[in-house]
């Protein structure tokens, strides 16, 4: 006579046939999984995985594009309910107007210095000559731990890994997979992002870093030098990638530890996700855009000088630790 | 234990499996609390193991895990994994649960999404993806959760109502219907 026992059937062939047929198959594809798993970690890029996914995703880059165009009336529910005491519509204006604004003022104040610096410049020519292509964000993150978008262009386009993307504001990410109608951009603010930038007014360079609260991280900027509040930040175009003096955002915080040799700065980025429409790829970059041999050596030096102060630093302990033994 | 596996069963999940497909690729991506965000492919993966379970619990757990690694930057395999093992579990249960045990069902369903969300991003962690277990847990882990949660009360409520909705694989007792691919009344 079979009992109900928990799991089933306790005392019938049935119910060790069935559970042992789950059981057997939940093994095998564990045992998958892990293989896939373990191969995925460990694939570089041009892998069998990451073809298999760039297939997957062009394949459902029209899914993707649909939940936007459907979702779109929702998007601006946080503004409406953050701010209910003004007009949707003037307000939409005026932070358009506003983004704007700031974005022709970096852009102006980098013309500024570009020709104060070189002091060759005859006439005030365009700071951003990019060659590029335009696309349409069409998707953001669909896993948690990511910050990345997805544009409707891919390499059917001209478009490849490593490509730098901007929005009107400036720089917002760089292409990290690119199938043949669609690619990922990794934004700035994703925590496996690292980017090249300078502090504007002061040329101080240093690596722009993001992270899981939406903020970037300027790190490697010396204490020797002059950060403040406000400060703009750009691309240093070392590494070749960015060109050079493309905004990234605003110095929102600046903290200098006791004994730190590098300011701990916070940097609030001029675009956010839910601004992203209409991107930038960035094809090729000109000379003009690219770091300067200054740029490098001026780089260079701060690492130099940051290192000497590092290497004078431990003299002095270890000579009062001396003295004082 | 499975009695029941027809042609109508693999239909409604083949419905279920586009639903939150487009659902995964579509809203999931568009709506977010903090930076969590909708696991559709662990709903469809306790749908049927809830309902259906056995086997096809465990086969479409597997393959809704392999369609959400692809839809990340993660590395392929990880949500298969984790969901192959939650349907295994899930699915060990000889009849519908969703079918009138809604209340126990959702809790059952909590504890597997909140251990599914954890493990996941604690293996991210693990592979260099993160510096603080503080981010994996209250910046991702509880946000992912909590929405995952929310968006299968519809789901359960839906198939808790029984035949209507196809999923009706295993029977709450008493005789099986004629037809069933096991007939438990001759045991």
């Amino acid at each position: 006579m079979p009992t109900m026992n928990g799991g089933g059937l306790s005392s019938s062939g049935l119910h060790k046939d069935t559970q042992g047929n789950g059981s057997r198959l939940a093994v095998v594809l564990v045992v998958l999984s892990l293989v896939m798993f373990t191969m995925s970690a460990r694939e570089s890029n041009g892998g069998f995985f990451t073809g298999v996914r760039s297939v997957y995703s062009t394949i459902t880059t029209p899914v993707r594009y649909v939940g936007v165009v459907v979702t779109a009336p929702f998007q601006g529910l946080g503004n409406i309910f953050s701010n209910l005491t003004a007009n949707q519509k003037s307000l939409s204006e005026l932070k358009s107007e506003n983004a704007k604004l700031k974005a022709s003022n970096v852009k102006l104040k980098e013309a500024e210095k570009t020709s104060e610096r070189l002091e060759k410049l005859l006439a005030l020519q365009s700071t951003y000559k990019l060659k590029s292509t335009a696309a349409r964000v069409i998707s953001g993150a669909t896993s948690s731990w990511s910050d990345d978008v997805t544009i409707d262009k891919g390499s059917t386009s001209g478009l490849a890994v490593g490509m730098p993307v901007t929005d009107s504001n400036g720089a917002i990410g760089q292409i990290i997979s690119c199938g043949g109608t669609s690619a990922t951009v990794r934004l700035l603010t994703d925590e496996n992002s690292r980017v090249s930038a300078m502090i504007q007014s002061s040329r101080a360079q240093g690596i722009l870093e993001g992270s899981s609260d939406g903020t970037l991280k300027l790190t490697l900027i010396s204490t020797d030098t002059s950060v403040k509040v406000g400060d703009n930040v750009v691309t240093s175009g070392l590494g070749g990638v960015f060109p050079k003096g493309l905004p990234i955002g605003t110095v929102m915080s600046v903290n200098k530890s006791a004994g730190a040799l590098y300011y701990d700065i916070d940097v609030k980025p001029l675009s956010t996700t839910e601004n992203f429409e209409e991107v930038l790829v960035i094809t090729s970059l000109t000379e003009d855009q690219q770091a300067t041999s200054e740029d490098i050596t001026s780089a260079d030096s701060q690492d130099s000088s940051s290192s000497s102060k590092s290497s004078s630093k431990s003299s002095d302990s270890s000579d009062s630790s001396s003295s004082s033994s | 234990m499975q009695v029941k596996d027809t042609n109508k069963n693999k239909r409604s999940i083949g419905w279920l499996a586009l639903a939150c497909l487009v659902l995964q690729l579509a809203v999931a991506p568009n709506l977010a609390l903090g930076n969590g965000r909708i696991n559709f492919a662990l709903i469809f993966s306790a749908v049927v193991a809830l309902t259906i379970g056995g086997r096809t619990g465990v086969f479409c757990g597997f393959l809704a895990g392999l369609v959400f690694d692809l839809s990340t930057t993660g590395p392929i395999g990880l949500m298969a994994l984790l969901l192959t093992i939650s349907s295994f579990q899930m699915g060990m249960e000889c009849r519908n649960r969703l079918a009138g045990e809604i209340g126990p069902s959702m809790i059952l369903y909590a504890i597997h999404a909140l251990l599914v969300s954890l493990f996941y991003h604690l293996a991210m962690l693990i592979v260099g993806q993160a510096s603080s277990i503080f981010d994996v847990i209250v910046q991702r882990t509880l946000p992912t959760f909590l929405l995952s949660v929310i968006a299968f009360i519809p789901f359960a409520i839906f198939y808790s109502r029984g035949d209507g909705t196809g999923l009706s694989g295993r029977q709450r007792g008493g005789r099986p219907k004629k037809g069933s691919r096991y007939n438990i009344g001759n045991i």
